[in-house]
């Protein structure tokens, strides 16, 4: 925002300065133009008083003739004679000298012409009397009259020439005037031209400071961004570079080169210097992500590792996309991080991950092969002792029959614990396929495998419709015997075991055991029964495997039954829970999401 | 194969569960033929002489050494002339895997050995009296595996 201000800005000051050179410009020529016309003028007044100053001398002679002549008559000397016929030549001169003026101005000439005849008219007069008086032949009365005539030509000469130093006069004045008409305005025009360029030249200063002034803010605010980016770069041990697309000119961060272990500047930056410290083995890639790079203005995170001056293995991570200047420049902006600790941390985690998985599958091999392998000589030992039983039972002493009894009662529990670790290592094996299937068809399945204890306690079991859901089916079917089987191996010996199986959709924010915040549909599936329940503190022991609440004596049990419930309703993302009531009965409630996407 | 008596072959690497196996049919009171092989080596060599009386049902444990039951029942299943056997999978583990790949390459019934003889006994002379094609007929993937 600054900056584009700035530049606008300087367009401002470059059309200032444009402006004020073309008034400088111009006030200089209208300087010269008046200079020239004050010259002009003061050569026409010069000129004006040269006609007049040569006329009076004009005058001035034809006066020295006049004296001469009349020196001469007087006195007779002809010495008079001298300056008449000097003043002759000089008359003849002065007269050439005032027509060269005079040129070119028809009014004046048409005087001259006229003086010229005046002047002649004098001269003759001058020389006809000059005549007479030497031959003696001139009265006094003509003389008288000749003179006259001579004084009258001699008052036209003046009136004459008084008539054209007036003229001069008026011509000077009318020069004069015009001169003054044009330079009058000129003074308040140059003055005025001359203000506006000194405010123009003002503001351009004040924007010139204001820009400066901003310029310094930025410069500031720059060294300041640029302090924090060289110490986020050190924290984050990170650095950043330029490349100049059209320049091919690398620009490196101080700390690009503290991440190969060398001062700042330590060498000159560019691609070939950068890549001494790829190590060999990622050089190909190396080169290949860079061309990319070129190629399509951006680069997305490349992992190598660099060789740093101290000879260490580092992994980097490099990315860089591309951006255009305000001078339109394609600038190629990436950042190299040292990614060392992260790359061989997930390295770790990965051969971790990978060990785990090695140890975990072997676990559930070594579980399911071991409780597999276990049924093969348990059954042959069940086998035989039938046969036993069987075919030698009468050879048997009593304690024999005893005995008999006890060990076919241990190894009828071994198989029970060998199936129940079979089928809890099969609940939490990997691989689940969920299916859309309908509960009613695993709840009927589930009866079928407990209709011989379900005969022999004539139980009764009520179920409402059950809904059709995506779910892991021979799981369910499990959940469906094993909480049947429990509450049928639950029951009261006098009474005849009655389970209700409820079955209803809720909303988990409505229902008191559910966590919030938990997908919001669910089935709630309640088994209910009349056998001998349990204390409700144990309501959560029940589920941890391998825990019983009885004696084996009493009752048969693994404690491993309940805790595969548990797994299957975890393995569909549903809930478990038990309450009980000593003698009463238990009811068990599950809830299962409804979409289990 | 109209005889008098049902001929029977098992194939099982267990020598008690064979013993178990042949005592079982002496003492029922049916007029059975019983013939056992060792391992599923033995098993082909025999049904694929030419010669070989074919039984009604065969037997087969899975977990035999050299060849194991279900690469046995995978060759007598792409082999013609072995279609009127009537094949049992005769196996200590009831995985859902090796019942469902049984089932799915042609096995005709699934039985996991019984852990006392009286069942034992009871099960082999259900399975030797069923009338084969009528159960076939109605087999699916969930009376495959044998109740008892």
């Amino acid at each position: 925002m600054k900056l584009s201000k700035i530049y606008k800005s300087s367009i401002f000051l470059k059309s200032i300065f444009v402006v004020s050179i073309f008034a400088i410009f111009f006030i200089s020529a209208i300087t010269f133009k008046h200079i020239s016309l004050l010259n002009n003028s003061s050569k026409w007044v010069t000129h004006s008083y040269d006609i007049n100053l040569e006329l009076e001398r004009l005058m001035s002679y034809i006066k020295d003739a006049e004296t001469g002549q009349r020196g001469f008559l007087i006195t007779k000397d002809s010495t008079f004679l001298v300056p008449y016929i000097t003043s002759k030549k000089k008359i003849d001169r002065s007269f050439a000298l005032v027509k060269s003026y005079i040129k070119n101005n028809p009014a004046q000439e048409d005087n001259v012409r006229k003086l010229q005849f005046f002047i002649n008219k004098r001269q003759n007069y001058l020389s006809s009397i000059l005549h007479l008086s030497l031959n003696k032949s001139l009265s006094d009365k003509e003389l008288k009259k000749k003179l006259i005539i001579g004084k009258e030509t001699m008052d036209s000469v003046r009136s004459q020439i008084n008539e054209m130093i007036l003229l001069e006069k008026k011509t000077l004045k009318g020069r004069e005037l015009y001169y003054k008409d044009t330079i009058k305005v000129t003074p308040v025009f140059v003055y005025i031209t001359l203000l506006i360029t000194l405010l123009l030249i003002s503001i351009s200063y004040m924007r010139i400071t204001k820009d400066l002034e901003k310029l310094q803010i930025s410069n500031n605010s720059l060294v300041v961004l640029n302090e924090s980016n060289n110490l986020a770069e050190i924290v984050g041990s990170f650095g950043s570079w330029q490349l100049n697309i059209d320049t091919k000119e690398y620009t490196f961060s101080d700390n690009s080169y503290r991440l190969l272990g060398f001062e700042p500047k330590a060498f000159f930056a560019s691609q070939e210097n950068f890549m001494k410290y790829v190590h060999s083995e990622d050089l190909s890639a190396f080169r290949d992500a860079s061309s990319k790079m070129i190629e399509n203005g951006n680069l997305a995170p490349f992992t190598y590792r660099a060789i740093r001056k101290d000879k260490k293995i580092r992994y980097f991570r490099t990315t860089a996309r591309i951006v255009t200047n305000k001078s339109g420049e394609e600038i190629l902006i990436g950042t190299t991080s040292d990614v060392t600790e992260e790359v061989l941390a997930s390295l770790s985690l990965e051969q971790q991950n990978i060990e785990l998985e090695a140890s975990n599958k072997e676990l559930v091999a070594f579980n399911y092969v071991a409780s597999h392998d276990l049924q093969e000589p348990l059954r042959k030992i069940q086998t035989f002792v039938s046969r036993l039983a069987d075919k030698e039972y009468d050879n048997l002493s009593d304690s024999g029959k005893e005995f008999m009894t006890r060990i076919n009662n241990s190894v009828e529990r071994m198989r029970i614990l060998i199936d129940d670790l079979l089928q809890y290592s099969r609940t939490t094996k990997i691989e689940k396929v969920f299916e859309s299937t309908d509960l009613n068809d695993l709840f009927e399945n589930a009866k079928s495998d407990l209709l011989q204890s379900i005969e022999e306690k004539s139980a009764v079991i009520k179920s409402d419709k059950l809904p059709v859901m995506t779910v892991i089916s021979f799981q369910i079917q499990q959940l469906f015997v094993n909480l049947i089987g429990n509450s049928l191996k639950y029951s009261k010996a006098d009474t005849i075991p009655k389970i209700k199986i409820l079955c209803k959709k809720v909303i988990a924010s409505e229902e008191e055991l559910l966590p919030k915040k938990t997908k919001d549909k669910f089935y709630k599936i309640t088994f209910t029964d009349n056998g001998i329940g349990f204390e409700q503190e144990y309501a959560e022991k029940i589920f941890i495997l391998f825990n019983r609440l009885h004696n084996k004596n009493e009752y048969v049990g693994t404690g491993i039954g309940l805790a595969i419930c548990k797994k299957i309703v975890e393995n569909h993302k549903g809930f478990i829970f038990a309450q009980g009531k000593p003698n009463v009965g238990a009811t068990f409630t599950i809830y299962l999401p409804e979409d289990n996407s | 194969m109209d005889t008098d008596y049902i001929h029977i072959i098992l194939a099982d690497d267990d020598e008690d569960d064979r013993l178990l196996f042949t005592d079982a049919f002496e003492e029922m009171k049916i007029n059975t033929k019983v013939n056992t092989f060792n391992d599923g080596v033995e098993l082909m060599d025999y049904l694929n002489n030419p010669n070989a009386v074919l039984p009604n049902v065969l037997f087969l444990d899975l977990n035999m050494p050299k060849k194991n039951g279900i690469e046995c029942l995978n060759e007598i299943k792409k082999n013609a002339r072995f279609n009127d056997i009537a094949i049992a999978i005769f196996s200590t583990s009831s995985s859902e895997e090796h019942i469902e790949e049984t089932f799915v390459q042609g096995a005709n019934i699934y039985i996991k050995k019984p852990s006392d003889f009286a069942t034992l006994k009871k099960v082999l002379s259900d399975v030797v009296t069923i009338n084969w094609q009528y159960y076939t007929s109605g087999l699916n993937r969930d009376n495959f595996l044998l109740r008892f």
